[in-house]
């Protein structure tokens, strides 16, 4: 029904935003009244009696200084006039915050932020939903539109030699891990588990096939020292908490005009509580997708523990019902990654994520043998299965090259993790290329990001678009070793890599939270929200502008992909892709890759 | 009315810009404010001395993980309510 509105500036000057509104209302057929600025409020009022029937008076107000008494004026005289018998007002401006409208009698108030349409919902008495256009998120698959095909020929045939020797390699091979998962995808029914029918035949075998701690918590129910389990009370607290807020639950979308990239943060507090927390917060300020963080001594354990267990420390759990909790938790847009890259537990947990409902986990050979600690030949044995177990639920997974930050130059993380990538195409997987934008050793040394940080890392992206047809997530986060302790640098240097990787079209990336830089506690949700917001700033304000790179990032680009080459042709003549992680051609000990030991001697022939 | 602490998350953070001579005091005085404040749990996050003073952010901490939330067990305690 058409209304008649009366728009009012309650300041000498400032009435554009009122002028907006009234553009608005007009197109939205209502009949409009803008009164020039600096009126007072008696001939505000004046006016209004003057014409026959008014609606509506929206008044604004810009400056903040003295607006309690200014609005606190304005009420009193229209009270006293009885022009609030027919006439609802709405109060907005910059100075204006809903409580002190509301605590002052206004009908409504709109604050910095209001969108046209809510007021018009104010002006025809219609409750307010945002726009379903900019809330409303679908999960992509980043690997859709991508064949894998080489568009270098010569490091495509070199990657097929290296595919052929670890096929060779790991045929006759098993693992305690291999064995755990594969006893996992057997014998546990996920859904029969959510019934709470129990965990079939499965632990008849599995606390045998464990090391220490989670064979200590099944046979006699003692749990990690750093770890305790939720009470009745907690719980229900926690569904009640998620009911409530799932009710109001609203997501934003970062990006602005274009669809890429979608952005993932990390959370693993070490409480899964905390972390659904951080997740609802991460969601509701458009994070597209959250990565799961175990604790570090996850990595060093055969086999996981069990029950809904909390975590004092850094890292959330890794037990079926801690990822049940979190993934019931989730927006059905959120995409969910479980990494499982680095450890003894690397092919269970795909298993594990796989069957609970993860989207994406997170494997690769090489960093997992040379950054994280674990053998080489185990690694080696558990990547290759857990490559299958990835395929065979369905879950793309990036190739970290997080090796880099220890010092290894990116041509020899590159070709690792194109090692893994061709490996995985060859099985029939979906891996995703996962390059850092970081500020390396490496680049450190050799100047590489002297003038800027944009050259080297869109050299990157360069390169690995010159030698296949492949998804690229820069991570993990971006900005590697940019980041400060300072809060406001921290957002900063977040938002301007993320619109590097907007301006590369890259598919994905992972963003820091503004903490990134402070060890001395847990990351808050309040910093994670920082970089969310700068990022979003950042990605509106670029809109279908970009970054535009310096020549030199092509010279850089030819560098690291004749490097790359170089590096598969030495692990060609290795003769033995195991035998060329030990000898440092994907990275060596002076370059701060040292081969890891867990797990060592712990492969055997079938 | 219930302790409004109990309704942070995880962190309480205080951001200011405190008049002296040097980082160290900064610090100092922002510990002790969050201190006399009643936060036994707290840290700096980060601080900068340049010329006049410190630009400076405390935190403290309201809950860490595996404490028992009060925002949470609240919602149990709505859910026991008749």
């Amino acid at each position: 029904m058409k209304k008649s509105v009366v728009l009012a500036p309650l300041d000498p000057v400032h009435d554009i935003g009122l002028k907006m509104i009234a553009r608005g209302l007009t197109q939205a057929g209502h009949e409009i009244f803008l009164l020039p600025p600096d009126l007072t409020s008696d001939e505000i009022i004046e006016t209004i009696f003057s014409k026959e029937k008014v609606d509506v008076l929206l008044l604004s107000r810009t400056l903040g200084y003295g607006v309690g008494e200014i609005l606190a004026r304005f009420i009193d005289v229209s009270d006293a006039a009885g022009l609030r018998n027919n006439t609802k007002i709405g109060i907005g401006g910059m100075a204006i915050r809903p409580e002190l409208a509301a605590e002052l009698g206004f009908d409504a108030g709109f604050g910095p932020g209001t969108t046209i349409e809510e007021v018009i919902c104010f002006v025809e008495g219609r409750e307010y939903h945002p726009d379903p256009f900019r809330s409303k998120k679908e999960k992509i698959d980043m690997t859709a539109s991508y064949d894998y095909q080489y568009r270098h020929t010569g490091i495509g045939e070199k990657l097929a030699k290296i595919s052929d020797m670890i096929l060779d390699w790991v045929k006759d091979k098993t693992s305690p891990g291999v064995k755990r998962a594969k006893l996992r995808d057997e014998l546990w029914d996920v859904d029969r588990w959510r019934r709470r029918e129990g965990n079939g035949e499965l632990y008849n075998q599995y606390p045998e096939m464990c090391s220490e701690v989670p064979q200590k918590y099944y046979t006699t129910g003692e749990l990690h020292p750093k770890t305790r389990r939720f009470t009745v009370e907690e719980v229900r607290g926690l569904e009640h908490y998620l009911e409530e807020t799932k009710r109001r639950m609203s997501v934003l979308k970062l990006q602005h005009t274009r669809k890429k990239p979608l952005v993932f943060n990390q959370y693993g507090t070490g409480c899964p509580f905390m972390d659904v927390g951080h997740i609802l917060a991460s969601e509701a300020w458009g994070a597209d997708g959250v990565v799961h963080f175990d604790p570090s001594w996850g990595a060093r354990t055969e086999g996981f523990l069990d029950g809904f267990l909390t975590h004092q420390e850094d890292g959330t759990v890794i037990t079926p019902a801690n990822l049940n909790r979190i993934h019931g938790a989730l927006e059905k847009s959120t995409l969910w990654q479980v990494r499982a890259h680095r450890g003894l537990n690397t092919p269970e947990t795909v298993v594990l994520a796989g069957k609970i409902g993860a989207d994406l986990t997170k494997i690769n050979i090489c960093y997992g043998s040379l950054g994280a600690g674990t053998d080489p030949e185990r690694m080696t044995i558990d990547g290759y299965h857990s490559i299958l177990f990835a395929k065979k639920y369905n879950m793309p997974f990036d190739v970290v090259t997080n090796e880099e930050l220890a010092g290894v130059p990116a041509h020899k993380a590159f070709a690792g993790m194109l090692i893994v990538s061709d490996l995985a195409v060859r099985l029939g997987a979906r891996p995703i290329l996962q390059p850092l934008f970081a500020y390396s050793p490496e680049v450190m040394i050799h100047e590489y990001m002297e003038d800027n940080y944009i050259d080297f890392n869109a050299a990157k992206i360069y390169a690995l678009r010159q030698i296949i047809n492949a998804p690229i997530w820069p991570g993990a986060p971006i900005g590697f070793l940019t980041h400060t302790e300072d809060r406001v640098q921290s957002a900063t240097t977040t938002a301007l890599h993320a619109c590097l990787a907007m301006s590369l079209e890259v598919d994905a990336i992972s963003i820091a939270s503004t903490d990134e830089a402070y060890s001395g506690g847990p990351i808050s949700v309040p910093a994670k929200i920082d970089t969310l917001r700068a990022v979003q700033d950042s990605l509106r304000f670029f809109g279908q502008a970009s970054i535009k790179p310096t020549p030199q990032a092509d010279k850089y680009a030819e560098q690291i992909t004749e490097r790359i080459e170089k590096v598969l042709e030495q692990v060609i003549k290795t003769g033995d892709f195991v035998s060329a992680i030990h000898n440092g051609v994907l990275g060596s000990r002076e370059e701060g890759a040292y081969p890891g030991r867990i797990g060592k001697d712990t492969v055997t022939t079938i | 009315m219930s302790n409004p602490l109990h309704q942070i998350m995880d962190a309480l953070d205080v951001e200011t810009f405190i008049v002296c001579d040097n980082e160290l005091q900064g610090r100092n005085i922002m510990l002790n404010m969050l201190k006399n404040w009643g936060f036994s749990d707290v840290d700096i996050v980060f601080a900068q001395h340049v010329g006049p003073g410190t630009r400076i952010r405390g935190r403290a901490y309201a809950y860490r993980p595996a404490d028992k939330y009060a925002w949470l067990l609240r919602e149990a305690a709505k859910v026991d309510q008749p």
